[in-house]
């Protein structure tokens, strides 16, 4: 091979394009190089480096990156930057700083080193971003499972208890599961498109675009329809949606809650963005096939999540199973983007507004949590507005969101996603997702209902853990970040203009 | 000729695949589970490479790489966690591991 085509393929690396995840990454490195070098007394002030250093790389990225709106391929084809990848970038940013916000509050109660889960939290959230970025197979399917391993580690992260390590093994059997179907249907797909016999058979199966342009030319090829379910099954294991959403209840209650946290949050955001970015160059190809199957899974998905839900009474089962249901209305609004470009805009937007509701209610739930923190029952809950108006109004807040009530940015979130199912004519989706709606008030407001209308006298005798004081920093930042749901339920202007609908 | 073993190839990595499958749901030791994964992987690998070679590209080569890199930190992982288990609940037998509630 002579020089020059080396010097071609060198020429694409353009690494200075990847300076939020180095910078993440290097961080990420700093703070281990800080735990040795620090005193063991002043450890206090590694994760307040950590979230300070994420700040910062969140100030530059929203201030530096806002008027790239070109589509750039770099690395050869490897990573495609666009305008949704930066705004992924600010949502993993934002979940990783809250993520290390709520594991300040809670690993406080633990005996564990706690060093290591602001790395992994870090590491994992560049790995989501060069996931959303990616526009290659094998890119994606690597960055996938630095995400994976990464989440194994922080399921499992407190060893010293059998739940967590017991939720841990259930995690790390499922995921390499769908990991392992994921891969194979990448094997077929590639397989499939570099098949010399084919029309329109290409060199570069693994490139989305590629992939896409092959599928086009072969509508009904057999492999390749297996090859396709076998993805989206990878995919909607990390979306938590029907029928892989079976993991769910028995890891986000057993992991701890800034992990159930991170899950909840980035890990299902981070499935959707490699599901967006499939959807729209490789899987539309086959939308005879894949319109069908993801609609049945985001009624599935919706009508699940909202029943099963309803008969839980431990908190981080609920929050779980109520996630599993808002997989489930993104998933409508990513088979309306099929039709309806406007729907993709919705479906960020859903995004952020649960990014900020559910940091709000499991800020309360690690502020709440006993030291065992996989048995956080809603009788804890009981008397906490009394005792903690504080506590109290950002639970309503967070939940109220989450719920979808009027003059929150929940209620838009929902409201910008059934518009754009209105609008793609999925009527019966429509019902079954107003029917998930209606249930999920129910369980929400009976979180709310233990929180604020039952007092302690009623249950004297149950033990309630101690709950931990709001220090004055994070009570700034939940009040912001309150204020934020709030006004984003009034106003989406910046946001929305931003998000581009 | 090349279609027909490209063929045989294949089937034997779906089948390969199937026993891993099959074997992640019915099996009840951890240990026993990690090598059916492993196998899953390795049914990959192997199609992969069949594919590299009749298509004649190096794509499917190069990701082999990356997929035992994968099924190694996996693996370092899992047994971490299953020898932690073990310290705590004497068994890794996955029937006994129900404290989650259902």
């Amino acid at each position: 091979m002579e020089i020059s085509v080396l010097q071609h393929l060198a020429s694409g690396n353009v690494w200075s394009s990847l300076w939020p995840e180095l910078s993440l990454g290097c961080l990420a490195l700093a703070l281990l190089v800080l735990e040795i070098v620090l005193p063991k007394k002043s450890h206090d002030v590694i994760s307040q480096v950590a979230i300070l250093g994420q700040m910062i790389i969140l100030g530059f990225v929203l201030f530096c990156c806002h008027s790239s709106d070109a589509t750039t391929e770099i690395f050869n084809g490897l990573i495609t930057l666009t305008k949704t990848s930066h705004i992924m970038r600010v949502f993993f940013l934002l979940a990783s700083i809250f993520v290390s916000l709520i594991a300040r509050v809670s690993l406080a109660k633990q005996t564990m080193p706690k060093v290591e889960f602001y790395h992994i939290v870090m590491v994992v959230s560049a790995a989501m971003m060069l996931l959303v970025e990616s526009s290659h197979l094998i890119m994606a399917f690597v960055a996938l499972e630095t995400v994976t391993i990464g989440l194994y580690v922080l399921v499992s992260y407190s060893r010293e208890s059998a739940l967590t390590l017991e939720a841990g093994l259930k995690y790390l059997v499922m995921g390499a599961l769908s990991s392992s179907l994921l891969l194979f249907g990448i094997v077929l797909l590639y397989g499939v498109s570099g098949n010399p016999l084919l029309a329109g058979h290409t060199l570069s199966g693994m490139h989305y675009q590629d992939l896409g342009n092959f599928l086009n030319l072969n509508p009904h090829n057999f492999l390749a329809s297996v090859g396709i379910i076998l993805v989206i099954a990878g995919v909607a294991f990390k979306m938590g949606a029907f029928p892989f959403q079976i993991w769910v209840p028995d890891v986000y209650q057993g992991a701890p809650t800034p992990t159930t946290a991170f899950l909840a949050v980035a890990s299902k955001a981070a499935g959707f963005g490699l599901l967006l970015s499939l959807f729209h160059t490789v899987l539309l190809s086959y939308s005879w096939l894949v319109i069908p199957v993801l609609s049945f899974m985001a009624g599935a998905t919706i009508l699940f999540g909202n029943f099963a839900a309803l008969t839980q009474t431990n908190v981080k089962r609920l929050i779980g199973l109520s996630g599993v249901s808002h997989a489930g209305f993104l998933l409508l609004g990513v088979v309306a983007s099929a039709t309806i470009p406007m729907a993709l805009g919705a479906v960020y937007f859903y995004l952020f507004s649960y990014l900020l509701a559910s940091f709000l209610v499991f800020c309360v739930m690690a502020h709440v949590a006993p030291a065992e923190d996989a048995n956080q029952e809603l009788s804890h809950y009981v008397g906490l507005a009394r005792d903690n108006p504080f506590l109290g109004a950002i639970l309503a807040i967070g939940l109220g969101s989450l719920a979808g009530i009027p003059p929150l940015a929940g209620f838009m979130g929902k409201f910008f996603v059934f518009l754009a199912a209105y609008q793609a004519k999925m009527y019966s989706l429509l019902f079954v997702a107003i029917i998930g709606v209606v249930v999920s008030i129910y369980y929400y407001f009976g979180w709310i209902k233990a929180a604020f209308f039952e007092s302690s006298e009623q249950d004297a005798g149950a033990a309630r853990p101690a709950r931990t004081e709001v220090c004055w920093c994070n009570r700034l930042i939940f009040t912001l970040v309150a204020l934020a749901t709030l006004g984003l339920g009034f106003y989406q202007g910046a946001l929305g203009q931003w998000l581009n609908w | 000729m090349i279609q027909s073993s490209l063929l045989a190839y294949i089937g034997l990595s779906a089948i390969l695949f199937a026993i891993g499958f099959i074997g992640v749901l019915l099996r009840r030791n951890a240990i026993v589970i990690f090598m059916s994964l492993e196998l899953m992987l390795i049914a990959s690998t192997l199609a992969l490479v069949a594919f590299s070679k009749f298509n004649g590209t190096m794509d499917g080569d190069v990701f082999v790489f990356f997929i035992l890199t994968v099924a190694a930190a996996e693996v370092a992982v899992g047994l971490a966690i299953v020898v932690a288990l073990f310290r705590q609940k004497q068994t890794i037998q996955v029937s006994e591991l129900d404290s989650l509630k259902h």
